[in-house]
């Protein structure tokens, strides 16, 4: 499970991310204070897990024992930069409703 | 190098052997993977046979979809025209769409799959061949019978994606609606067992070697693919028997008037609907990424990229689907969430998309009919994206809803990322099942006349939308200037469907079907399925070194052929593939496949009949129907799971392999926690529904149900979670007796039984009246699911205990006995998170 959730953690942390959003815009419809600033907190919540990732895989590339390993790590590091840029678009609207 | 298994994989430096081997080991391949004859070929269930009558079938249905939009084009060509009724065309246009999207576009990429994976995998055949029977006879029987409706005039016609209040039996009152319902519920089982078959298939049949490092985009896309119809297909199968039952029963989730919301019916089918458009794109990006790199004569540019691209696409489809209900009144903030998702999604299409440009720029492409299709591809595609991006932007949506700017961009989007990689693939991949290549010449007026054709009719086709002409309406008055541009796109519609029939005569002139003497590798691919095959695939599995091993080993044809890898014979004197391990592909075990059988037929009929027999309130036909699926059923799988003479045999090479396995190791294990995704699925999004529910009518909802009822449920269901774990363990026990392990099930099935038919009782007692509010249809529904995974438990449970009786259930370990013990375990929990759900949410907390 390991690869598996080095392959994919970033795209796991988009998803968490977008349906924490989700449920927070429905639960507090609106653009409240408070709904606002629970989206900034998971968003940032959300970048920090990325940036993590990012350092993870980063280093699981550069230590990585074969091949596969290595495919995996960069493809998991562009993953979470990827969802990186994803989570931080998508806090956007909170900031700006 | 590092081992996930154990296996050493220095032993595959044995291979290529050097021994010769003997000529009878073909003929008993031969034998034993030999297609039945006469009648008994309808029973067939190697991939090789299945796959083209899959495809056969899914192209049929294009062709007659593609007739519909022919009559939608000709009844707009002009203001005012009657070539069909008002109800005729209502009929004609929602089927078009639902025969397009329901029974053309997602089987054709599954049929593809179906055909192609083992090959490029180098399989013997899929982990499930029967599956794949069964999937395929379910969907042409079931897909036939819902086509023929349009010529009853009993044809759906509420639009492809059904609206309540519209679908409701207030306004729908006939059966068509029915048909939609039921019909379409049941072609995503089929669907979903597809599903299945192939997941499994791309993580445990792959030829030694192949890791995921080496993996054909197009077994990833697949995967992908597959994995996002387990997750999205639910929802739709959910939504059809939620309407369905308000439809038949009057349970009012969809009336705002007794506490349900045709929202509601909004968010679940877009939950699948978005992503369905993914699920038909990505299998084709898999297939552009394939023939891009061979008609390019190159590497694929950007391959750990373009994995990456294709699993974020899966990722983000899941955020986007309110995207199609930003006109609903949504909250702003939620609204804004979807938009910014619906363009991040741009994101991985557009690294496939300059991955592909990058690769043609990188290699020498010959213009030939393939290459062609896909430029086409590409240009579309990125046309319908383009628009697809503007359409994420709410304030453009909000103009354009419901127009035919609408139409034109999925159509551009689908054409571009489906359609024309479909018809590119058919020229690519045809020497692999025709004794002749498709004709390059014709194959180029086919592409010509299709590419004009399909601009001529979209491209006018956004500036009717942005003029303001609505989507499905039957007809326009003169003075609305729509009159030129619909004429335009009507012209166009008839120069893409010349395009169509010019390569069903290429079809007729040249496709010969074999799987033997096939025309072969026509356009120098570099992928294992090019290797030489017979009913058997291909003689030997190859130990894969590299992504394109024809191109980077010259000898491998050659040496595959001679039988000097893995399996050059039948090792058990069965059909067999190696079983593989999911990130490197180390060999783990000899699976022994089940030949040719007319259960899953058979049982795909009756299943089909159940459903659709109901369509038209035949019930005693249905019922009887449904009854025997279950002989079907039992009878398909009886002959499975049989106790092997030798616990280990030699695949070549000298090395060894174990001939079954259990647990998360074995191929069975995987196909039912992938099963189990689905059904937890399609209880999540009850459990979504349930508080959607609460949160927009919270004025309808009471505490009903008495928690104290949990006391008994929740201690049934920990019951039978118990005594399933206690069978378990003492199968694995040598002093257990015979018969102690199964009764074990049987009394967790018993157990089962006490628990909901506890929590059926408190509802009873409580008096709830399912038409009374959405609240109690809800309670009902999740009692109903719960119901069906208790009745299937018992049959497992009485199916082990025979088996047991035969001596069909192996020690310490048995496969049937862990996927029944997986099963029973679900439908506790399940069953207990329901009980507790509804009887403590709202206001027992």
């Amino acid at each position: 499970m390991g690869k598996w959730g080095l392959l994919l953690g970033g795209l796991i942390v988009w998803a968490v991310d977008f349906f924490a959003l989700y449920a927070i815009a429905s639960i507090l419809p609106g653009t409240s204070f408070v709904a606002r600033a629970l989206a900034i907190v998971v968003t940032l919540a959300a970048l920090a897990a990325d940036a993590w990732l990012i350092r993870f895989a980063w280093k699981a590339a550069g230590s990585a024992g074969d091949e596969v390993d290595g495919w995996i790590a960069r493809t998991g590091l562009a993953g979470a930069a990827l969802s990186f840029v994803s989570v931080l678009w998508q806090g956007f609207p909170a900031i700006l409703a | 190098m590092t081992s996930e298994t154990g296996f050493d994989p220095e032993l595959y430096k044995r291979f290529p052997t050097r021994e010769e081997r003997p000529d009878s080991e073909v003929e008993e391949l031969d034998r034993i993977w030999e297609a039945p004859r006469g009648w008994a070929f309808l029973t067939v269930v190697n991939n090789n046979y299945i796959g083209v009558f899959y495809i056969g079938a899914a192209f049929l249905f294009f062709l007659l979809a593609g007739v519909l939009a022919l009559l939608i084009r000709t009844q707009l060509a002009l203001p005012l025209n009657g070539i069909l009724s008002q109800e005729i065309y209502n009929q004609v246009f929602t089927m078009h769409g639902t025969v397009m999207m329901f029974l053309f576009a997602v089987p054709m990429m599954e049929a593809l799959g179906i055909l192609l994976l083992p090959q490029m995998l180098a399989a013997r055949d899929l982990p499930f061949p029967r599956l794949s029977a069964y999937a395929f006879w379910a969907y042409f029987t079931g897909g036939l019978f819902f086509f023929a409706s349009i010529f009853f005039a009993l044809a759906p016609n509420s639009g492809w994606f059904m609206y309540p209040p519209l679908s409701s039996k207030i306004y729908s009152p006939g059966i068509n609606a029915d048909l939609w319902l039921l019909g379409i519920g049941f072609i995503e089982i089929a669907a979903i067992a597809g599903a299945i078959e192939l997941i499994v298939g791309v993580l445990k049949t792959r030829a030694p070697g192949m890791t995921l490092a080496r993996m054909p985009i197009f077994a990833w896309a697949l995967l992908v693919f597959a994995g996002m119809i387990l997750i999205a297909f639910p929802a739709i199968i959910l939504c059809t028997l939620l309407l369905e039952l308000e439809r038949a029963l009057n349970w009012p989730f969809f009336d705002a008037m007794r506490g349900g919301d045709p929202m509601l019916w909004q968010h679940l089918f877009w939950f699948f609907g978005h992503p369905d458009v993914y699920i038909i794109f990505l299998p084709a990006a898999g297939l552009i990424s394939m023939m891009v790199a061979a008609l390019s004569r190159t590497e694929l540019v950007g391959y750990h990229l373009i994995v990456l691209a294709i699993l974020a696409t899966a990722f983000i489809s899941f955020g986007v689907w309110s995207h199609h209900m930003f006109t609903t009144g949504m909250p702003r903030l939620s609204i804004g969430f979807f938009s910014a998702a619906s363009m991040a999604v741009s994101i991985p299409a557009g690294i496939q998309l300059f991955a592909w440009i990058a690769t043609f720029a990188a290699g020498k492409p010959r213009y030939n009919t393939p290459t062609l299709f896909l430029i086409g591809a590409l240009i579309t595609f990125v046309i319908g994206g383009l628009t697809g991006v503007m359409l994420a932007l709410v304030p453009f949506n909000w103009q354009v809803h419901d127009t035919h700017f609408i139409v034109a961009h999925f159509h551009y989007v689908l054409i571009g990322g489906a359609v024309f990689p479909m018809f590119a693939a058919f020229y690519y991949w045809m020497g692999m099942t025709s004794r002749r290549p498709l004709s390059e010449r014709l194959g180029k007026w086919v592409f010509w006349l299709m590419f004009t054709g399909m601009q001529i009719t979209f491209l006018p086709m956004h500036l009717t939308g942005l003029m303001g002409m609505p989507r499905r309406v039957w007809t326009y008055l003169p003075h609305t200037d729509w009159m030129a541009t619909n004429m335009i796109s009507t012209v166009g519609a008839f120069v893409l469907a010349a395009g169509v029939l010019l390569f069903l005569i290429d079809l007729a002139r040249n496709f010969r079907f074999t799987v033997r003497h096939d025309a072969g590798n026509t356009y120098g691919g570099g992928t294992l399925e090019w290797l030489r095959a017979g009913s058997y695939s291909t003689r030997s599995i190859p130990v894969v070194r590299s992504r394109q091993p024809l191109w980077d080993d010259p000898d491998l044809r050659d040496d595959v052929d001679k039988g000097r890898y893995f399996l050059p014979f039948s090792a058990t004197g069965n059909r067999e593939t190696i079983i593989t391990s999911p990130v490197r592909a180390e060999p783990q075990y000899l699976q022994i496949l089940p030949g040719p059988s007319v259960w899953p037929m058979l049982s795909a009929i009756f299943t089909a009949g159940f459903f659709l027999l109901l369509t038209i309130q035949a019930y005693w036909p249905a019922v009887f129907s449904g009854v025997l699926v279950l002989p079907c059923l039992i009878r398909w799988l009886w002959d499975t799971d049989r106790p092997v003479a030798s616990d280990h045999a030699d695949v070549g090479g000298g090395i060894r392999l174990p001939t079954y396995s259990t647990g998360p190791g074995s191929h069975s294990w995987w196909a039912v926690v992938s099963l189990l995704v689905v059904i937890f699925m399609i209880w999540l999004m009850t459990v979504f529904s349930w508080f959607f529910l609460y949160g927009v009518h919270t004025y309808f909802w009471a505490e009903m149900g008495e928690p104290l009822w949990l006391i008994p449920i929740l201690g049934g269901y920990g019951a039978a979670a118990g005594l399933v774990l206690l069978g378990r363990h003492l199968l694995a026990r040598k002093d257990s007796t015979l018969w102690s392990p199964p009764t074990q099930f049987l009394l967790a099935a018993g157990a089962l039984m006490f628990a909901f038919a506890a929590d059926f009782i408190g509802w009873r007692s409580a008096g709830i009246d399912p038409e009374a509010s959405s609240q109690a249809a809800l309670v009902m529904t999740f009692l109903a699911q719960q119901g069906q995974l208790v009745a299937v438990s018992v049959i497992m449970a009485l199916y082990v205990a025979v088996r047991n009786a035969r001596g069909l259930i192996t020690r310490p370990r048995n496969v049937t006995f862990d996927v029944v013990a997986l099963f029973l375990l679900y439908t506790a929990g399940q069953g207990a998170a329901s009980a507790a759900l509804t009887r403590l949410f709202p206001g027992g907390f």
